[in-house]
C-alpha cells in the first residue's frame, strides 16, 4: 500500500511537471540570469581578502575618489534639479507650438553614447569663443574637476527632466487652480502645492540621477581626462589601476560603486516605483 | 453682482460662445446642462483661472477680466476635492489665510470657525487621503467659506458622493447659504439639485446659455426643447404633503395626488410621463390616482405621442403612436389618466 502511494505521488508530481512546461523553462531563464548578476558581484567583492580590501580604502588615493566622486555627484545632481524643475514644469504643463520637437531634443542626452557626449563638451569648452570666453574668465572646464560635474550633468539631466516631467504631469492643474483662488501667485501655488506634491518623483530622480552621476565615466573622462588625485572619480579610479595593474585599489574603488548602486537601487525601487523614466 | 458678457473662449474640446449672465449678491444661483456644456469653464473664467478669448467678468460692477484670481476674492469647490493630500485638514481649511496678513491666533479661530460650520472639528489633524468623499468635500467648502468670499463656485460638488452624503451635503449647503448669504454659483447635471437649492437657474448646453430663470419657471416653461428634453421630467409640481395611514396626499393647486413616498410639508412631486396610463373610461384598478381631464395637445415625437392633458394642471403622457390611433384620440377629447401612487415622486 505504501509503495502504491508512494507512485502515486509521483506520478501527480510528474504530470503538474508537464503541465507547467512552459512556466518552469520561463522560470529556469529568470534564475540563470540572476545568478549571472550575482556571480559578477561576487566575484568583484572577494576577488582580495578583506584585509586588502579595507587597507585599500583606507589609502589617500581611494580617500580622494570617494571625496571627489561625492562633491562631484552632489553638485551635478543639484544642477540637474535646478534646471529640470522649471523645464519639466513648462513641457508638462504648458501646450506651445514645437513642444514635441523639444521634448525630443531634451531626450538626445539618453540616448547618445557618452564618449560622444564628451567630445561635444570637449570641444565646445576648448575651442569655441563660448569656451575660451569662460576659461578667460576662470571658468576652466577641461581637465578640471568642473569638466567632472558639467560631463555628469548633461549625461544625466534627461533622466531628472524625465522622472520630473511625469510627476508634474500627474498632478491635476486644479490643485493649482484652487491654490490660486486662495491668494497664491501662479509660482507659490507652485511651491506651495505643486512642489511638495511631487517629492517623491523628485526623490526618485534625485537618486537615480545621483547614483548614475557617482558611476559616469566615459563623457567625464573625455572632458576632464584621468589624472590620478586630480580628476580622479570613483570610476576613473577603478579604470587606471585596473590598467596600471593595482588591483586592490581597483577592487576597493569597485566594491564601494557596487555598494553605492545597491543602496541607491533599493531607496529608489521603494519611493520611486511609480515614476516612469523611458 | 457677477456680470459676466458676451465671454467666448475656446479649450479646444470645451469651449464657451458668447455667454452673458447676472448673478445677484446672495442669490444662489445653479448652472445645469449636459458634460460638455462648458459649464467648467465658465466657472473657472468667473474664477479668473485663465484670461477669456473675448469678453469681460465684471465684480460688484469692476471690470476683473485681467485681475489674477488670488485677488478676486471667489473661491473653487470642485467635484473631486482638491485637497493638499501633503496637508493636514487644519493646513488645507488655513491655506488662504497664510497669504493674508493675519495674526495667528485670529487665523486659528478662523479654522474654528470654518470647520464648525461643515461640521468637520474633529477632524482637524487627519491628512486628506484617509477621509470619506464626504467628509472631504466638507473640508473643501470649509477650505473655501474661510477665505468669506464674494462668491462661491462649486463645480458638481455633490456628484461623486453617494446618495444619502449628497442628499444630507445639499441641505448643509442651503443652511450655510442662508446663515451667510454668500453669493453661491452652482454647477450641475441634476434637475433635482437645481430646483432645491437655486433661488435661479441657467441651462447650458454647446458652450452657451439656453434659458435663465426660477426653476419653477424653468421647468413649467422650458424656453426650447433641448432644456425639456434635457430637464426630461414632464411632470414636476410644487404641493403641499400630508401624511395620512401609511401614504401621503399631495395637494397642487387644488389637486390630490396620493403617493407611497412619505415625506409631509412644502414638498416637490414629480411623475414619469411614462408611467401614467390613458384611457377613454374610468378603470376600475388597484391604482390610486385617476383623473378625468381634457387633451390640450398631441405632440408627435417619431415612435411615441406626447399628450398633454389637463386636470386642473397640465400633465403630460407618453403613449405609443398606434394607441393613439385605436382610440381615436384628438385635441380637446375628455381621457381619464391613471397612475399608481409608488410612481408619485416626492422630495424635498
Amino acid at each position: 500500500m505504501h509503495i502504491k502511494g508512494g507512485n502515486l505521488r509521483t506520478e501527480m508530481m510528474l504530470a503538474k511537471l508537464k503541465e507547467s512546461k512552459f512556466k518552469i523553462i520561463t522560470l529556469f531563464f529568470s534564475l540563470l540570469l540572476a545568478a549571472f548578476i550575482l556571480v559578477q558581484l561576487i566575484c568583484v567583492v572577494t576577488h582580495t581578502t578583506p584585509q586588502a580590501l579595507i587597507t585599500s580604502i583606507a589609502s589617500p588615493e581611494i580617500g580622494f575618489a570617494i571625496r571627489l566622486s561625492l562633491i562631484t555627484s552632489v553638485i551635478s545632481t543639484i544642477l540637474c534639479i535646478v534646471i529640470s524643475v522649471p523645464a519639466a514644469y513648462a513641457l508638462a504643463r504648458y501646450n506651445f507650438r514645437g513642444r514635441s520637437l523639444l521634448n525630443t531634443l531634451l531626450d538626445v542626452p539618453l540616448a547618445l553614447p557618452p564618449l560622444v557626449a564628451g567630445v561635444g563638451l570637449l570641444i565646445l569648452f576648448s575651442t569655441t569663443s563660448f569656451g575660451k570666453g569662460l576659461a578667460e574668465a576662470g571658468i576652466v572646464f577641461v581637465y578640471t574637476p568642473l569638466g567632472i560635474i558639467i560631463a555628469q550633468f548633461f549625461v544625466n539631466v534627461p533622466f531628472m527632466f524625465r522622472i520630473l516631467r511625469s510627476t508634474f504631469q500627474g498632478i491635476n492643474p486644479r490643485y493649482e487652480y484652487v491654490a490660486q483662488t486662495l491668494g497664491c501667485s501662479e509660482s507659490q501655488a507652485f511651491w506651495r502645492v505643486t512642489l511638495p506634491m511631487s517629492k517623491n518623483g523628485l526623490l526618485a530622480g534625485s537618486i537615480i540621477t545621483w547614483s548614475k552621476a557617482i558611476g559616469e565615466f566615459g563623457a567625464a573622462l573625455m572632458v576632464a581626462g584621468a589624472t590620478r588625485m586630480k580628476t580622479e572619480t570613483l570610476p576613473i579610479s577603478l579604470y587606471l589601476n585596473m590598467t596600471s595593474g593595482h588591483l586592490n585599489l581597483a577592487i576597493a574603488a569597485a566594491t564601494i560603486l557596487i555598494i553605492i548602486s545597491l543602496a541607491s537601487l533599493f531607496v529608489f525601487e521603494r519611493y520611486g516605483g511609480f515614476a516612469r523614466v523611458f | 453682482m457677477i456680470r459676466v458678457e458676451n465671454i467666448s473662449k475656446n479649450l479646444g474640446e470645451f469651449f464657451l460662445r458668447d455667454v452673458t449672465l447676472e448673478v445677484n449678491d446672495g442669490e444662489y444661483f445653479m448652472i445645469l446642462g449636459p458634460t460638455g456644456a462648458g459649464k467648467t469653464i465658465l466657472l473657472e473664467t468667473i474664477a479668473g483661472i485663465y484670461p477669456p478669448d473675448k469678453g469681460k467678468v465684471f465684480l460688484d460692477g469692476r471690470d476683473i477680466t485681467n485681475i489674477p484670481p488670488k485677488s478676486r476674492n471667489i473661491n473653487v469647490v470642485y467635484q473631486d476635492y482638491m485637497l493638499f493630500p501633503h496637508l493636514t485638514v487644519a493646513q488645507n481649511i488655513g491655506f488662504g489665510l497664510r497669504s493674508k496678513k493675519i495674526p495667528k491666533e485670529e487665523v486659528e479661530r478662523k479654522i474654528n470657525e470654518s470647520a464648525d460650520l461643515l461640521g468637520v472639528s474633529h477632524l482637524l489633524h487627519r491628512y486628506p487621503g484617509t477621509l470619506s468623499g464626504g467628509e472631504q468635500q466638507r473640508i473643501a467648502i470649509a477650505r473655501a467659506m474661510v477665505m468669506e468670499p464674494k462668491a462661491l463656485l462649486l463645480d458638481e460638488p455633490l456628484s461623486a458622493l453617494d446618495t444619502q452624503t449628497a442628499e444630507r451635503l445639499r441641505q448643509e449647503l442651503s443652511k450655510i447659504h442662508l446663515a451667510t448669504k454668500t453669493t453661491m454659483i452652482h454647477v450641475t447635471h441634476s434637475f433635482e439639485e437645481a430646483f432645491l437649492l437655486g433661488d435661479r437657474m441657467a441651462v447650458m448646453d454647446k458652450g452657451g446659455i439656453i434659458q435663465v430663470g426660477e426653476p419653477n419657471e424653468v421647468f413649467r416653461k422650458p424656453g426650447c426643447k433641448f432644456v425639456a428634453d434635457f430637464l426630461g421630467v414632464g411632470n414636476l409640481f410644487k404641493g403641499e404633503s400630508t401624511i395620512d395611514r401609511d401614504v401621503s396626499y399631495i395637494d397642487i393647486d387644488g389637486v390630490s395626488f396620493v403617493s407611497t413616498t412619505l415625506k409631509s410639508g412644502d414638498v416637490y412631486v414629480s411623475i414619469r410621463p411614462e408611467d401614467i396610463l390613458v384611457s377613454k373610461q374610468r378603470i376600475e384598478s388597484s391604482a390610486r390616482n385617476s383623473f378625468q381631464g381634457r387633451i390640450e395637445s398631441i405632440v408627435d415625437e417619431g415612435t411615441i405621442v406626447k399628450l398633454i392633458v389637463n386636470i386642473g394642471i397640465p400633465f403630460v403622457a407618453v403613449i405609443t403612436k398606434q394607441s393613439l390611433d385605436d382610440m381615436g384620440l384628438r385635441n380637446g377629447g375628455s381621457v381619464y389618466i391613471t397612475f399608481k401612487a409608488s410612481t408619485v415622486h416626492v422630495f424635498k
